[in-house]
């Protein structure tokens, strides 16, 4: 029997089309005795370098091909019956274009025309459409299948209308031309039928063509027709509807044997004899095995390539050349050559000039330092992070900012000779302005070397929830909730998180009305949803760059986006430069403009002063909110127990706060020698220099590469491989037993290795790349230094773009617990962006600077009527502002509900009738008449205004920030009554007391930590500070739901403290505190009591039974851990706890 | 004086019960307004004197005479005025009469919301509430031209008596049902125009079986679609004439279906409503030479006594009985 090979296959990549995993459909082939396969996606090559690595693994050869839609070569004239635009629901998604397979046939060219088809298919607008004028190469097999317009004639019983379509096809592919048979076992003659089948093998003999027989396969196993069925409906936006045709469940990946069944089927009722059949198979043979593409040789798998060097400003000269003499141009203007340690630094740069020399990479390098140059130019504060910081070429280019060989850094961590994967340099640009930056590279190299990198978006929980329930027709407000009461977690978690995660209780009680939901949405687990742009990489490449990669526009900013994925570039040997757009550095740029315009200073942020006492003494406070790195509760913690004071001090706090040094309890030791009350050990006193500045305590990658290095006298680039090799289990018993042998042979006796061999293993694999905390360290010494000296600047560019894990009503909180006035929008004093305000000034001339709320914050503001608001300032009266500014009625409606209007007289709620009549005026219905006392001054219209608590709501629902008050402070008296502690008087209550707190969640997470265990971390805001709980696991039955779907939360809990600044409170009950403000306001203290008298559930502990992640490092993870919780972000929430009939909004 | 509004706990789509219980109001007052489907206002003016009894005694004589009479229960709600009767109405409960007192008016007012108030619709009450004039006493407090600026002049000052207590309502007599409904709901998001279309073929011929069950004529079709997302669109249509010919109502009910044009919406149910009833014999007829209108006619005629007799799914269309 002949083998067979499926010609015409997709996978998930096939967006909302295809069922199973590249991966997957590699494995069936290999497991079904396949020699091949072809993967075919639908408008995309996306999946093709994890096609390839799986076939590999698998042991298949992988063909490459591309579904396409194409244009009909001469359009004819159809009688379009116009639609009537539907009043609700959309119109039906159009997808009649036909559809062709092409197959890469010669090698690197047949890749390159099915790159430049894809990218051609891509250029227009709307869904991808292949012209007829780009339809041609002569690399490609083209298969004519079912979908095709041959296909569709041939279903139509037209074998005439065939013929004709036909010929332009033969016309550009001639030989290379097939027609494809598929039989699903369908009835009638549409795809799939044996008849279309059958009319296929018959209209191939009789052209003369070849006809293939294929399976068009969706999904690698049997079964899965109905996870097809909710992809359909997913793609084209309607319910599956069972009355309909469904998906036959036959396009699986079929073995041989089925295959040959399907063929004598086909030429049978072809009215062929059925030995026929095999001629059949062998054809499909045949084509399969002239499709020669070899991953390695042909899709450049392995290859770099590099901008060509007249683009980066080398001239004539080699690439290297250029290279060295720029850095020598660094080194002069540096001022190196005129330090004492002149020679350690010419010593460095020729030493890693040569390494650079020895990979070619220089033109790499040249790039890079162009990029930044550019950006630099345009204004735009960039910096280097990574371990490319460690090079001091880098630093010498202007590419790195702090100093390698001041901080300790070691190039070898980054490149050395040893090291073969292509060095990674990512620049740091700001957020505001990244796209900027991209279009400068774009403008610099051109598209067709740049592209920026795809990023898919795949199935996790919630969105296939929402999918398969509209599939299924399930009522969408049940969707919406049973959605967000999940996790972020994976799909195929959704039926164990039900059965195991606390908070889902509720919900796995009614988990049977759903029938099939679980299963389907479990099925669609990780496939490709979507394609986004990722957003930092960006492709540099020769000019060949469009031959290797297919590229599509990005939607929106219209970007060229190489369809391959961040792995997959890599694994391409295409270049790539991480530009991360770090909304910190925007605020940092908005807070130093904002400090020029309003006092004429200009601060140069890199020039600060090191070393500033009030910096440190902010940062000792632990009051870094909105600090870069330095923020979350975990640091705020470790910060008030580490008590940094200098900048070394701040890159070890930031190496130690990585899930690796907390799981070792890299931590404790460290704070203990630090303060003294632990003695400082090291394994042997030539191991002092380079663990001397940390205690004795392991911290960096840079300290495991010195110590290997003396002890084994390997030199740093074989340590840092040795580095490299200590996470894998496997070659940690040779590194061993390497270590072992060379440090004897060094000298050093038994006891000495077997105590440094116990550091290098356990902590190995942990460290943190110093060149990284420097990198990070930066900007977090500079974000300190405008908090302490230039709050109010600082909390305006915090606010503006937003940096952060806290939700901006928190940044608020802190600037009025840190003395900065808040100062309401006002239409009249109000930016674009937030701003400062000199508020008073003494007598000795200390100036007083309030924060001016930003226009921009308004809900649903356009940028255009912000400008325009802020371009016509000042504005009279309210009818000046009316028709100058031009707002829409219902910004203008919100601008009055928050005060922004009160300048202009009379009250919020008669504000709001004057702008209707305007609006009414406006619309041309007469009314003009405005009622104005005096030109100026709006007359009142006798409404009631709004009250203290509707003002409140309608600053939490326009600006989502409580600006005029704490939101707290409003149920203050309830809170006494209730006995709970406010945060300022929680740092006086002794370890182990039972304490109440209550306050506004600002954040929640459920990190992955030391014990494997799941612990909830969140922090309340209560207006006087900020109070961090945890809840152990004993307490997640009763507590987790709460604290995850409320918003104000009461908490009994235990204080915990562990250093003079480190304060937390685990909790051990947790109540809706909105719930019972009601209660309290409706039915009294009793009302509440009844409330708080409700048993609580018991908790069972641990309801994975003892499952845990085992990670790569060898620590355990709790399952649930490191996930994004359930319910709604804090910083979305916009509402009250509840909103009165007369609550405004 | 008092009025009462009676609210009959009838099954769902039994109006033809309610001109039987209207008659039995009509045993204690000539001034009986019927509130289709299941409601009706009565003035006990004369009946108070007469009967000897408070209008609170006299809700009570009418629910048990409906309970035993009819086996159907009822609430009832007592004011000054038909306005404040209806408002009552929405606190009584079966068994508990609720009474505005005349001298209590503004109290009974001040505390409800806006929407309590008959003829506050939903687009008045959001408006109102916009400005904060939630509860009726705020819109009392506030200056007319206020009012009168936000809702319209009419609107304004009407709106301004009412919630001041100011019921200028009178109980008109007219004992005729208003307008009948019918609705099909589907099990699952529907997106088939056929099935649509099924539905809307089998809803008018209800509604046109049940006119010529009570001899109405309907002026006005109404199509209201559901949507999954609990949405609605509606479209009313005044046809040429009065009609209850079912061939004729469909027409006008697919044609309101085709101007909406619908694709891709999750339809969950599509209603029709034929509102404008008149008696039958007070309708003309366009007469045609074109004989096949006067023999669908004459069909029709049969099938409703096919129907009394055998059924009412003994004759049906065709399309209906796949």
């Amino acid at each position: 029997m002949p083998g067979f090979t499926h010609l015409h296959a997709v996978s998930g990549f096939s967006l909302r089309y295809g069922a199973s995993h590249p991966e997957r459909l590699a494995e069936r082939a290999s497991e079904r005795s396949m020699d091949a396969l072809a993967l075919t996606d639908r408008d995309t090559l996306a999946g093709t370098v994890r096609f390839a690595k799986a076939c590999a693994k698998a042991g298949v050869r992988p063909l490459f091909g591309v579904e396409l839609a194409v244009e009909e070569p001469a359009p004819e004239p159809v009688r379009q019956e116009r639609r009537r635009a539907p009043v609700r629901g959309g119109a039906f998604i159009d997808e009649s274009t036909p559809r062709v397979t092409f197959l890469a046939r010669d090698g690197a060219r047949g890749w390159a025309d099915l790159c430049r088809m894809v990218t051609a298919a891509h250029a227009g607008e709307g869904s991808p459409l292949l012209p007829w004028a780009d339809n041609r190469g002569d690399g490609l097999t083209v298969l004519l299948g079912p979908a095709s317009d041959v296909g569709r004639a041939l279903a139509a019983g037209r074998p005439d209308r065939a013929a004709r379509l036909l010929a332009p096809w033969r016309e550009t592919y001639g030989d290379a031309l097939r027609l494809e048979a598929v039989w699903h076992g369908r009835k009638g003659t549409g795809p799939g039928s044996l008849r279309l089948a059958a009319r296929t093998v018959g209209f191939a003999a009789e052209q003369r063509i070849r006809p293939v027989l294929s399976n068009a396969v969706r999904y690698a196993d049997p079964g899965l027709g109905p996870v097809a069925d909710v992809l359909d409906a997913a793609r084209r936006l309607v319910p599956v509807d069972a009355t309909k045709e469904l998906d036959s469940g036959e396009a699986w990946l079929k073995d041989a044997g089925t295959m040959l069944g399907a063929a004598e089927r086909i030429v049978e009722a072809a009215g062929f004899r059925r030995d026929t059949a095999h001629r059949l198979l062998e054809q499909t043979q045949a084509t399969a095995a002239e499709c020669l593409v070899d991953p390695e040789d042909d899709l450049g798998i392995g290859t770099v390539h590099f901008p060509e060097p007249h683009l980066v400003g080398a001239g004539r000269r080699t690439a290297q050349r250029a290279l060295a003499s720029r850095a020598a141009a660094g080194m002069v203007l540096k001022g190196y050559t005129r330090s004492p340690e002149a020679v350690l630094y010419w010593e460095r740069m020729h030493r890693e000039l040569d390494i650079i020399a020895h990979h070619g990479f220089a033109s790499y390098f040249l790039t890079v330092a162009q990029v930044v140059d550019d950006v630099r130019e345009m204004g735009i504060r960039v910096a280097a992070r990574g371990s490319g910081a460690g090079s001091l070429v880098n630093h010498l280019l202007g590419i790195a900012h702090a100093d390698p060989v001041e901080h300790g850094l070691l190039m070898e961590r980054f490149l050395s000779k040893r090291r073969l994967v292509l060095p990674d340099i990512d620049i740091d640009v700001e957020s505001a302005r990244r796209l900027e930056v991209y279009r400068a590279i774009i403008g610099r190299f051109g598209t067709e070397r740049v592209a920026t990198v795809a990023m898919p978006e795949t199935y996790r929980v919630r969105h296939a929830i929402r999918d398969v329930g509209a599939a299924l027709s399930m009522d969408p407000a049940d969707i919406d909730r049973i959605a967000k009461s999940f996790p972020h977690i994976r799909a195929r978690d959704a039926r164990a998180a039900l059965e195991e995660l606390p908070e889902l209780k509720a919900l796995a009680g009614e988990k049977n009305r759903y029938g099939r939901l679980w299963e389907l949405v479990e099925a669609l687990d990780a496939l490709p949803r979507g394609v986004a742009m990722h957003p930092c990489g960006v492709l540099l490449s020769d000019a060949s760059l469009l031959s290797r990669t297919p590229v599509m526009p990005t939607s929106g900013e219209g970007f060229p986006m190489s369809q391959f994925d961040k792995e997959d570039v890599e694994d391409l040997g295409l270049l790539k430069l991480d530009v991360l757009g770090v909304r910190m550095q925007s605020a940092m740029a908005h807070a130093v403009v904002e400090v020029e315009r309003a006092t004429g200073d200009r601060i140069d942020l890199d020039a600060v002063p090191p070393g500033d006492p009030a910096t440190y003494q902010l940062i000792r406070s632990t009051e870094t909110l909105g600090c870069f790195q330095i923020e979350s509760p975990g640091q705020r913690d470790l910060v008030g127990r580490l008590q940094p004071a200098t900048f070394h001090d701040l890159v070890v706090d930031i190496s130690l706060f990585r899930p690796g040094p907390v799981a070792a309890d890299m931590v404790r030791p460290f704070i203990e020698a630090r303060h003294g009350r632990a003695p400082i050990r090291y394994p042997h006193p030539d191991l002092e220099e380079p663990l001397r500045d940390t205690y004795g305590v392991v911290v960096f990658h840079e300290q495991i590469i010195d110590i290997v290095d003396i002890m084994t006298g390997c030199g740093r680039d074989e340590a840092d491989r040795v580095r490299r090799g200590l996470s894998d289990p496997e070659s940690q018993g040779r590194i061993r037993f390497w270590f072992a042998q060379h440090a004897a042979a060094n000298g050093y006796d038994a006891e000495t290795i077997r105590r440094t061999w116990e550091i290098v293993e356990a902590f190995g694999s942990y460290g943190f790349c110093k060149a990284h905390a420097v990198a990070f360290a930066v900007p977090t010494y500079q974000s300190a230094w405008l908090k302490a000296h230039h709050p109010a600047a600082f909390y305006a560019g915090l606010l503006t773009h937003d940096p952060g894990m806290y939700p901006k009503r928190l940044l608020l909180a802190d600037a009025r617990r840190r003395g900065v006035p808040i100062l309401p929008l006002d239409v009249n004093r109000s930016a674009v962006a937030h701003r400062i305000e000199l508020v008073s000034e003494s007598v000795d001339s200390s100036r007083r600077w309030g924060l001016r709320l930003a226009l921009s914050d308004v809900h649903g503001i356009s940028e255009a009527e912000a400008a325009r608001i802020a371009d016509g300032r000042p504005y009279a009266s309210l009818l000046d502002f009316w028709e100058r500014a031009r707002p829409s009625r219902p910004l203008a409606q919100r601008l009055a509900q928050v005060g922004a209007l009160d300048a202009f007289g009379a009250n919020r709620r008669d504000l709001q009738l004057h702008l209707t009549e305007l609006h009414r005026g406006a619309r041309g219905a007469g009314g003009g008449q405005l009622p104005l006392a005096g030109g100026r001054k709006t007359a009142p219209a006798g409404l009631p205004d709004l009250s203290s608590a509707e003002r409140l709501s309608a600053e939490l629902g326009v600006l989502s920030m409580d600006a005029s008050r704490n939101l707290m402070d409003d149920h203050r008296a309830f809170l006494d009554e209730l006995g709970v502690l406010s945060a300022r008087r929680l740092r006086e209550v002794r370890h182990g007391e039972t304490v109440l707190v209550a306050g506004a969640k600002a954040a929640t997470q459920t990190p992955p930590i030391r014990s494997g265990k799941r612990v909830i971390f969140t922090t309340l805001d209560d207006g006087t500070g900020l109070v961090d709980l945890a809840f152990f696991d004993d307490s997640h039955d009763a507590c987790a739901h709460t604290v995850f779907h409320s918003w104000l939360l009461l908490v009994r809990g235990v204080v915990q403290r562990r250093g003079p600044r480190s304060l937390s409170v685990v909790g051990a009950a947790a109540w809706n505190l909105a719930e019972l403000v009601e209660l309290r306001a409706e039915g009294g203290l009793d009302e509440v009591a009844k409330r708080l008298a409700e048993p609580v559930p018991e908790g069972a502990g641990d309801s994975t039974g003892g499952r845990r992640i085992q990670m790569p490092t060898g620590y355990e993870l709790h399952p649930w851990a490191d996930l994004r919780p359930a319910g709604q972000e804090p910083s979305q929430v916009r509402k009250l706890w509840h909103q009165s009939p007369g609550s405004a909004g | 004086m008092t009025i009462l509004c009676v609210r009959f706990q009838l099954p769902t789509v039994y109006e033809a019960a309610l001109p039987g219980l209207l008659g039995l109001l009509e045993e204690f007052t000539p001034v009986v307004e019927a509130l289709p489907p299941d409601g009706a206002l009565a003035d006990l003016r004369g009946a108070e004197r007469y009967f000897g009894r408070g209008a609170v005694e006299l809700a009570s004589v009418i629910r048990v005479r409906a309970l035993a009479l009819h086996g159907v229960d009822c609430m009832i709600g007592a004011g000054p005025g038909p306005m404040l009767a209806r408002m009552a109405l929405r606190d009584a409960r079966p068994g508990v009469t609720c009474m505005v007192p005349d001298d209590a008016v503004a109290d009974f007012l001040a505390d409800r919301p806006v929407a309590a108030l008959p003829g506050v619709g939903k687009a008045t009450a959001r408006t109102l509430c916009e400005y904060g004039l939630d509860t009726l006493g705020r819109v009392a407090a506030a200056p007319l031209s206020t009012l009168q600026r936000l809702v319209g002049t009419r609107a304004g000052r009407e709106l301004h008596e009412k919630a001041s207590g100011v019921d200028r309502g009178r109980v008109v007599p007219n004992a005729v049902s208003r307008s009948l409904a019918t609705e099909r709901p589907f099990s699952r998001d529907e997106l088939d125009e056929d099935r649509h279309r099924r539905a809307l073929l089998s809803a008018a011929e209800e509604l046109g079986a049940r006119l010529r069950a009570v001899d109405k004529v309907c002026g006005t079709l109404t199509l209201t679609v559901r949507y999954a997302d609990r949405s609605a669109t509606t479209r009313s249509r005044t046809l040429k004439e009065p009609t209850a010919h079912s061939a004729a109502l469909t027409r006008a009910a697919y044609d309101m279906y085709e101007a909406l044009g619908l694709q891709r919406a999750r339809v969950r149910s599509i209603a029709l409503r034929a509102e404008g009833l008149d008696p039958a014999e007070q309708a003309s007829h366009q007469l045609t030479f074109d004989p096949a209108d006067e023999k669908l006619r004459r069909i029709e005629e049969v099938a409703d006594r096919a129907r009394a007799k055998f059924g009412p799914y003994a004759v049906m269309p065709g399309a209906l009985a796949a």
